[in-house]
């Protein structure tokens, strides 16, 4: 057993802690507080994180990027999330793309793909997924149901796939430059049998952005609509093969556990320095809340949580890098929404007395928290991680 | 006996008000503009209308031209409302309540004759109670079986002139319908050096008086109005005082034991109530998995566990609220002699709390959406459950009349 960090760890982690602490945490706050939700976007913070590494990290060497393990990418991620939860998952959205890019992309799909994400700051990646009729149905899919899941039609037409549909709450939605989509090539069959995943470029003819979604929480983060309405998708960029969009892509998919699990702890950091600093600078009675028993009992539970979630994280996130599959990546995503709801929550206690007024940073940990039960389904997200056990 | 069959008349009052809010408020309530909490405005026509009804005077007696409704009532009308819309519930609620107080209770038949016949004319007459100062801690904390220390809780000063009226010079926060109130009992010092509550008084100040600003609190984490109010030199008269001097404090505050208490538990079990019936409609409706939301164990039971913990919720506040009606049932060991109001607060809070959230998550992305009140629904329940010192605090009080000490 070693847990200590090697150096190039400690460097990647120093780096983000840096660049969390004098550029993310600075415009979190405001960024929140902005009421357009197409408004709370930065670009600059884009661009300086992408000029520090942070957006192309997954990326290999070979094709440009840092080939960071995953390890590095649980910590940078939560280092990130304890400036802004959201920021982080901006970068870290990128990444997931960037491993399913690696994972199921042809040698001439990554040239003509990588090479420009790679040289440009401002391309970020997406992925289009959920329908206003199928959210959960795309993820514990029925098995005998054809009729749920993905709507979006798919149909060759020469060389091109003609795309008409609806997706909604696409995450960098509208701001991504490349987009994994998944579309229904044959409607007679389950959701599993009959998708198809394209790559679909922003100046697609035929696709257009919606509406931003306005969010209570991860206020910075964009969700939005993408519309399809006869768009036309060359047939070079259709990934896999036809009707298998569904199938497993290897170690790439247990990021989507990891991702989230590694940005609470930073969420949960957040937190904890929060309600510490609160603990020992307020008064009551003429003695610091640190003081009193229930605060301690509080701060205490606080960080024992925390940092459960950090050795349980980094376990995964070794697993992940040892190409060990267990169900621990899927049970590691339900422990850290119970994690981060519970450690905001405690935050918030120790804000009480405060009378007609809450911290607002505090508020807003707390609301940035509850998207882990509101992003990929918590009930679906528990029965895949059970039956992954029960298998 | 054991009975928790309603009056006809309790009945009648549920249903006329459910019946107000499903046409008034409940529009209301869910347009675009009510939906974000940071930018809701009071929606001053609908609370014209309720008062119209008579909910703003709802606990006042009839004797006096109100409902006389017991705090049994009030709490059936206060959870309607709210599952409604908590502002406007708050503000009517936080004035009935007063009302009763203030007129059926400390007022002078003289006093009476100069406040009532406005009360009753104006629908827009609201009315607040002043008892809170900025850096001053009514956290029982540190305290915690230990006497409160006895520094002045209450800076705020009147000084006696000549003709005997009174000059109030301070500041007061986290005053409840503090913007909209006419009228508004303000805890003062009279006696700079008697010790504690001794040297309290309380004075009526009318929203007129010269000298008394009022400002809304602008960071939005309560129900329906809030503000500060600044007063410089205010000159009120001699016949404006309430009771005696140096009595202290004689209105418990929303939050303690009083009247008050179990009102604004029922407040909070009805902004659970409204989240819960959002999601069991959802539940019934919305298909996914080839079967409605309802007929998934995961689902089922989520919706059972918020319908279980609203019931009981119900039951601790339905108890307390009795109890403070009929005070016999404790004298005579029908009842537990605890602070029941505050055991039916702390557990509705955690309660509604809970229920919201999951109510909330059977809507999946939707339930953190603006524009759909789920989201609205957490937050008003999240602001419910830490108001005030918080339920750890209330927590501290009950253990502490669990070992027998009680604080005024």
């Amino acid at each position: 057993m070693d847990f200590s960090l090697n150096e190039e760890q400690r460097a990647w982690q120093m780096k983000a802690r840096k660049f969390a602490l004098e550029e993310i945490r600075p415009i979190s706050l405001e960024r929140d507080r902005i009421a357009d939700p197409h408004e709370t976007f930065d670009w600059e913070i884009v661009k300086q994180g992408s000029r520090l590494g942070f957006r192309t990290a997954v990326v290999s060497k070979e094709r440009g990027g840092h080939g960071i393990d995953f390890v590095t990418q649980a910590l940078v991620m939560a280092e990130l999330a304890k400036g802004d939860s959201a920021i982080s998952k901006t970068f870290s959205q990128c990444w997931k793309w960037s491993h399913l890019i690696a994972a199921v992309c042809t040698e001439e799909q990554k040239g003509r793909f990588l090479g420009p994400f790679v040289a440009d700051d401002t391309f970020v990646l997406g992925s289009g997924s959920t329908e206003p009729s199928s959210g959960s149905d795309n993820r514990l899919p029925p098995e005998d149901d054809p009729k749920a899941g993905i709507k979006l039609r798919a149909e060759r037409r020469g060389d091109e796939w003609i795309l008409n549909g609806d997706k909604v709450f696409i995450a960098n939605g509208s701001i991504a430059k490349l987009f994994f989509l998944s579309a229904r090539t044959n409607p007679h069959v389950p959701v599993s049998a009959g998708t198809t995943r394209f790559l679909v470029s922003s100046d697609t003819p035929g696709f257009r952005v919606g509406k931003v979604f306005n969010k209570s929480g991860w206020r910075f983060y964009q969700n939005a609509e993408l519309i399809f309405e006869n768009a036309r998708v060359p047939h070079a960029n259709l990934v896999g093969e036809v009707n298998r969009g569904r199938a497993e892509d290897g170690v790439g998919g247990l990021f989507n556990d990891l991702e989230l699990a590694a940005n609470a702890i930073g969420v949960c950091e957040a937190a904890c320095e929060q309600a510490l600093h609160t603990a020992r600078t307020r008064m009551q009675g003429g003695r610091p809340l640190k003081d009193q028993q229930v605060v301690q009992l509080k701060f205490g539970r606080m960080h024992m949580l925390t940092e459960a979630l950090r050795s349980y994280v980094l376990r995964v996130a070794w697993e992940c890098d040892q190409k060990i599959r267990s169900p621990h990546a899927a049970l590691l995503v339900n422990f850290s929404s119970d994690v981060i709801q519970e450690v905001t929550e405690l935050c918030m206690d120790i804000h009480d007395g405060a009378g007609a007024t809450m911290d607002l940073g505090v508020d807003k940990l707390v609301r940035d928290s509850f998207i882990w039960t509101h992003l990929a389904g918590d009930s679906v997200l528990r029965m895949k991680a059970a039956r992954r056990i029960a298998k | 006996m054991y009975n928790l069959r309603l009056s006809a008349e309790q009945l009648e009052f549920r249903d006329t008000v459910r019946e107000f809010v499903a046409q008034e408020v409940k529009p209301v309530a869910v347009s675009p503009q009510r939906l974000e909490a940071a930018e809701r405005r009071l929606p001053m026509e609908l609370l014209d209308k309720a008062s119209g009804v008579g909910l703003r005077t709802l606990a006042l007696s009839e004797e006096l031209g109100g409902a006389g409704a017991d705090n049994l009532t009030c709490c059936l009308v206060t959870e309607e409302l709210a599952a409604g819309d908590a502002d406007v519930a708050a503000v009517l609620t936080e004035t009935s309540t007063l009302g009763h107080m203030l007129f059926d209770r400390l007022m002078t038949p003289i006093q009476r004759e100069r406040f009532l016949p406005q009360f009753l004319a104006d629908h827009r007459y609201h009315l607040a109670l002043a008892d809170h100062e900025p850096e001053t801690d009514s956290a029982l904390g540190v305290n915690y079986h230990r006497p409160v220390a006895s520094e002045a809780r209450i800076r705020t000063t009147a000084a006696r002139t000549a003709s005997g009226d009174w000059v109030i010079n301070g500041v007061k926060d986290c005053v409840a319908n503090a913007p909209v109130a006419k009228l508004i009992a303000v805890q003062v010092r009279t006696e700079a050096d008697a010790p504690g509550a001794e040297g309290e008084s309380m004075l009526l100040v009318p929203r007129e008086t010269q000298g008394l600003v009022v400002r809304e609190t602008a960071d939005r984490w309560y129900h329906g109005a809030c503000g500060e109010l600044a007063m410089r030199d205010c000159l009120v008269p001699a016949g404006n005082l309430l009771g005696a001097t140096g009595k202290g404090p004689l209105i418990p505050g929303a939050g303690s034991s009083g009247r008050g208490a179990a009102v604004y538990a029922a407040l909070n079990l009805g902004i659970g109530r409204a989240a819960y019936e959002a999601a069991l409609d959802y539940a019934k409706l919305r298909v996914q998995g080839g079967r409605r939301l309802i007929e998934h164990q995961a689902i089922g039971t989520k919706l059972a566990e918020i319908a279980i913990r609203l019931e009981v919720a119900r039951a601790a506040i339905w108890q307390a609220a009795w109890a403070s009606d009929h005070p016999e049932a404790v004298a005579d060991r029908s009842l537990a002699d605890l602070p029941l109001q505050t055991i039916a607060g702390v557990f509705t809070a955690e309660a509604v709390y809970r229920a919201a959230k999951d109510a909330a998550e059977c809507f999946g992305a939707m339930g953190v959406m603006k524009d759909m009140p789920l989201q609205k629904y957490i937050h008003d329940a999240l602001v419910c459950l830490h108001s005030g010192s918080g339920n750890s605090d209330a927590k501290l009080r009950i253990a502490e009349a669990l070992a027998g000490s009680r604080r005024p």
